[in-house]
């Protein structure tokens, strides 16, 4: 195959501005302005453009659109790179690279084409067989040659490989609402957009193409496109190119993929490459055309073999001969037209027509033309030529007494091929839209809704220009509340097509591919017959058809065929698989946007942020929130560091950080009412100005939340959550109020970004407390006794002062309205230097909570009950509240369940981490007693310790021996299980 | 992707919501027998086709819907406060 330039048909003065050059494997090469990769490379007499998914047999460009399953390439360098890429529907820009795919060391010499003799091990089913070790692959099962073997094998399959840079690029989000939505700009799309922006509609039209025009593209001559163009833009119709339009969702919305052309975005990096936009209309008209389909014979996917449809787009479009003598196999009337503009364009032309019969119309059309017609004819086998990857011979097979058999040879080196046409009905499908198989005109066809989704064009089965015009025409003809009945008609062929999926002879072997993508060959299907793999689902599966990048769009109805024919019945009884979205592939930055890294994670700061990063804290992320987590002099490690601000906070004094509390004000003549339905524990009696720490069960008797709720007056309380649950508690109040007991008069606010907390720990707090506020007489132990809540004025600011203790020692919590937070706190750690003070951040608040026994979601991990936390005093039974009842589930009020306690080493000097297993020691295995969640080392006590459950508990466990285990890490020591409060268990240091 | 009909904030898309849980559901009395919670808390209809649910406009005004919604189609035929009378209870309280 020799493709030729024709006469260069720019209108253009200058010729040479419309020449480009690219690199094809680093080589130079020239091409036009417009044409696609997969055009360049034909012009420049370049046929083998990849290696295959499996055989790593070379492969060609088998047609010139979206459907291309041979012709993927990888552009662009470094972290431009994208892989993958269709040559077919890419764009040629000035200078781009373009690569080959899977060959090494080159695509024209490839070592992994020896897979291609290896093919009958790689048959379907391959993968599960051999990496399962199951017949006939048993015998290699766990050893380590076949470990080694199956590395080479999961290496060598495989297609382009993408960067692993980051990606440079930007992508943008944006939401359209229009009237009509047209996808597709062929003959009926824009017809149908004309149509409707006629009715006064808004209108936007999508092609995903970078020409408009679809098969108008494909046409000898460009004034009726040019005419249709101009009238949509004196309608003022939005017309958006490279746009695919991938997914159709719930609620009318299609996605759409807008993807920039190379060198715009590459040359302002404020454009975004690719833009991804959720589209809104009232009316989506499909007019996405039709994929012109291949059939099954041996040496299908040699290079030099393609579609009749692509060979005219190349013809017309790109102004590209394929061939001098060009073979055409079809079984429909589609190919004349192609074959009659061929032989006009100078080539000679035979066609191999599957039918018996043609129409007189088309016979008196080639009349006198240099074309050979074969009727009941096609090809049971190519052949590569003579010093070329490419095809040079065919098989001819004539149909006779109801078989085919075998009729001599023929020299080409172009193949085109028709086997009907597949109309695209992706998006319907999407949808679940019904889909039906058209017997007369061997497709599938969907009609949408019909009220605000349609099909028209070859999308809906017809064939005729005039005919797509026609029904885009309709479907604004009718009143649109009204369901639309199309009247087209299917089809539109003067004879009917002869179907055609396979042609093989029992005495001519070798491999008939089915998806060439993905290398699934006809005999392969029929494997998965003989396996019992007969449903549509498990054909797909087993076989891996229409699983690759094209999703099948040229082999699925081939294999769908095939297993028809096997099972003896009718394909429409074989059924098809969904499609899902996306249409094509889509890039993972387009669905992105600029959702990412803190633009997707946005970070949540407490008012204190700043006095932090300020006196050298070291901040981690805890969900959203940055909190601080130590804070290090000079080069202290973390270890040293928390250790010291435990130390320092138990001695002496201690400020810390814990705004990113959840706080919620509770309104309202009936809060108190809820706030004793929504804690185990009472709440009636709680006089105004003191506090309780309460736990929140679910519904279903589990443990949800726990936190400490103050009665600021009457009516008024203040509810603190868990940093982590702070939102899930505020949605469920909400619930709670709206939707079970809208009876109760309460307003619940969430306030948590509205106060700073500050707490003040250690036996000093106090003192430091006496120097800030303003009125030291009301902080006095009498006048804030434990568990007492006064709003004091600090520097003349309003501010909560709550005598609460989560450190175990005397202790104060201070909340200061959040614009004032930053000075306060430099306020408070100014007059902290008059003491021995330290600041102090979430590692060491962990460990002083650990050698206190207080709980955080660690432990409250929605598995555990009331009990189990030894918290079960606080279960009123005087009162009803949230899980009361089912929290006495048999299974949940066990004795033997998980219980809360401490873990000491026995061996002192020893480590270990959370998530370690507790067992009796000599029971190593099986089902562990307990488990470890959280672990510090304990200044105050001198050795590291921890909290976990064990089942029974401490009562349970009293003289067994328990093993702690880390099989991971290799750690196993003896432990004794205490009580979980494992410093002052009495609570003196609490009440200084 | 659908889009909810939020009765103080308009049609919105359903990324600013939170789904909640079947409305039809009644929770019994907090000190009822363990049965009735049992039935309310486990049991699920799972309907196939049309039913009440509870959502959340979360990222909105906050305010706990009850939307009709075919679970097959996803069709939204109706939306409306799950709190009935909530102009009563603000004036109650104010």
């Amino acid at each position: 195959m020799n493709p030729l330039r024709k006469k260069n048909q720019f209108r253009a003065d200058n010729v040479e501005e419309n020449v480009i050059f690219f690199f094809w494997n680093n080589k130079k090469y020239f091409a036009n302005k417009g044409d696609s990769i997969a055009a360049g490379l034909l012009a420049n007499n370049q046929h083998v453009i990849g290696r295959s998914f499996k055989y790593h047999r070379p492969r060609g460009i088998m047609s010139a659109g979206v459907e291309e399953a041979g012709a993927l390439v990888t552009i662009g360098n470094g972290a431009y790179t994208e892989a993958n890429v269709r040559a077919t529907t890419t764009e040629l820009t000035q200078g781009l690279s373009v690569y080959s795919q899977n060959a090494w060391p080159s695509v024209k010499f490839d070592i992994g084409s020896i897979l291609n003799v290896l093919g009958r091990f790689f048959a379907a089913g391959f993968y599960y067989k051999m990496f399962m070790g199951i017949p006939p692959f048993e015998w290699g099962r766990g050893t380590k040659i076949w470990m080694f073997f199956e590395h080479f094998i999961r290496k060598a399959a495989g297609l382009g490989q993408s960067s692993r840079l980051p990606d440079p690029d930007c992508y943008e989000h944006m939401h359209t609402h229009t009237d009509v939505l047209v996808i597709g700009t062929g003959p009926a799309g824009l017809q149908a957009a004309i149509s409707a922006a006629k009715e006064g509609k808004d209108v936007l039209i999508v092609e995903q193409d970078y020409a408009i025009g679809g098969s108008y593209l494909s046409q000898p001559d460009t004034v009726e496109l040019e005419t249709q163009i101009e009238v949509l833009k004196q309608l003022q119709v939005t017309i958006l190119t490279r746009t695919t339009a991938f997914g159709l969702y719930d609620d009318k919305t299609v996605g759409l993929v807008q993807v920039m052309p190379a060198k715009e975005y590459k040359t302002s990096s404020k454009k975004p490459r690719q833009q991804f936009n959720i589209c809104r209309a009232e009316k989506i008209i499909l007019a996405t055309g039709a994929i012109e389909r291949s059939y099954a014979f041996i040496n299908n996917d040699l290079p030099g073999i393609m579609s009749v449809s692509s060979a005219r787009t190349y013809l017309n479009r790109y102004n590209l001969l394929l061939s001098k003598n060009i073979v055409i196999s079809t079984n429909n009337d589609s190919a004349y037209e192609t074959a009659i503009e061929l032989e006009n364009a100078g080539a000679t032309i035979t066609i191999l027509d599957a039918r018996e019969q043609i129409g007189n119309k088309l016979l008196q059309q080639i009349a006198g033309l240099r074309i050979n017609l074969y009727l009941g004819s096609g090809v049971v086998k190519a052949e590569k030529g003579l010093n070329t990857s490419s095809i040079g011979k065919i098989k001819l097979v004539e149909f006779a007494n109801n078989k085919w058999r075998y009729a001599g040879n023929l020299y080409c080196d172009c193949l085109l091929i028709s086997a009907g046409w597949s109309p695209v009905i992706h998006l319907a499908s999407h949808q679940g839209y019904p889909i039906n198989w058209n017997e007369e005109n061997a497709c599938f066809l969907s009609s949408g809704d019909n009220k605000s989704i349609f099909l028209i064009g070859s999308a809906r089965g017809i064939w005729t220009k005039a005919g797509c015009i026609q029904s885009a025409k309709e479907i604004f003809q009718y009143n649109s509340r009204k369901k639309h009945k199309p009247s087209t008609v299917i089809g539109g062929w003067e004879t009917p097509l002869a179907p055609i999926y396979e042609i093989c002879l029992h005495n001519i072997k070798g491999k008939a591919f089915v998806d060439p993508q993905h290398d699934v060959t006809s005999s392969d299907i029929r494997l998965a017959y003989q396996e019992g793999f007969i449903s549509v689902e498990h054909m797909k599966r087993y076989t891996t058809l229409g699983m690759a990048t094209d999703q099948g769009k040229m082999g699925n109805i081939i294999g769908l065929a095939l297993m028809a024919e096997a099972l003896n019945c009718s394909i429409s009884e074989v059924g098809v698989t969904r499609f899902r979205p996306p249409y094509t592939s889509i890039s993972l930055g387009a669905l992105a946007g600029r959702n990412r890294q803190s633009h997707f994670k946005p970070i949540r700061r407490t008012p204190f942020n700043n006095f932090s990063i300020q006196n050298r804290g070291v901040m981690i992320n805890a969900g959203l929130w940055h909190r601080p987590w130590y804070y290090p002099m000079e080069s202290e490690s973390l270890e040293a560091a928390y250790i010291r601000e435990a130390t320092v906070t138990r001695r002496s004094l201690g400020i810390c950080d814990v705004s990113s509390l959840g706080k919620i004000i509770i309104q309202g003549p009936d809060s108190t009412e809820f706030i004793n339905r929504v804690y185990t524990n009472p709440f009636a009696k709680l006089p105004v100005g003191k506090a309780r720490y309460g736990i929140m069960l679910r519904d279903d008797g589990l443990v949800f939340d726990d936190g400490t709720t103050w009665r600021l007056s009457e009516n008024c309380y203040l509810m603190t959550t868990t940093t982590d649950n702070a939102s899930s508690v505020m949605a469920r109040l909400e619930e709670l109020l709206q939707v079970r007991w809208p009876d109760l008069s309460v307003q619940v606010t969430s306030v948590t970004d509205q106060w700073g907390g500050c707490a003040l720990a250690g036996p000093n707090s106090r003192n430091l407390l006496t120097k800030i506020i303003d009125d030291p007489s009301e902080i006095s132990n009498e006048s804030l006794p434990f568990m007492g809540i006064k709003q004091v004025l600090m520097q003349n600011v309003p501010c909560y002062v709550a005598r609460i203790s989560f450190s175990g020692e005397l202790g104060y919590e201070i909340y200061i309205p959040s614009d004032y937070a930053q000075s306060m706190m430099e306020f408070i750690w100014e007059n902290g230097q008059k003491f021995e003070c330290c600041l102090y951040g979430l590692e060491a608040l962990g460990t002083m909570r650990i050698e206190k026994g207080h709980l955080t979601n660690a432990e409250i991990d929605g598995r555990v009950t009331i009990q189990d936390i030894g918290l079960s005093k606080m279960a009123s039974s005087n009162k009803d509240y949230i899980g009361k009842v089912l929290k006495n589930r048999e299974k949940l009020t066990d004795s033997d369940r998980p219980q809360l306690v401490g873990i000491f080493p026995k061996d002192k000097n020893k480590t270990f981490k959370a998530g370690a297993l507790l067992n009796e020691a000599g029971y190593s295995n099986g089902h562990p007693l307990g488990w470890v969640t959280s672990v510090t080392f304990s200044p105050a006590l001198g050795h590291w310790i921890a909290l976990g459950f064990i089942t029974g508990g401490l009562a349970y466990v009293k003289d067994k021996n328990i093993v702690l285990s880390d099989e991971l890490r290799s750690n196993f020591l003896d432990v004794e299980i205490v009580s979980p409060q494992m410093y002052d268990p009495e609570g003196l240091r609490l009440h200084g | 992707m659908i889009q909810i009909e939020c009765p103080f904030c308009g049609k919105r898309d359903q990324s600013e919501f939170s789904y909640g849980r079947e409305g039809q559901i009644t929770f019994p009395a907090l000190n009822a027998d363990e049965n009735s919670w049992y039935d309310a808390v486990f049991l699920r209809k799972n309907t196939y086709g049309r039913q009440i649910e509870t959502w959340q406009h979360t990222h909105g005004c906050r305010s706990w819907l009850l939307v009709e919604r075919d679970t097959v189609t996803h069709k939204i035929f109706s939306v409306k406060l799950a709190h009935t009378d909530w102009q009563k209870q603000i004036k109650k309280t104010t």
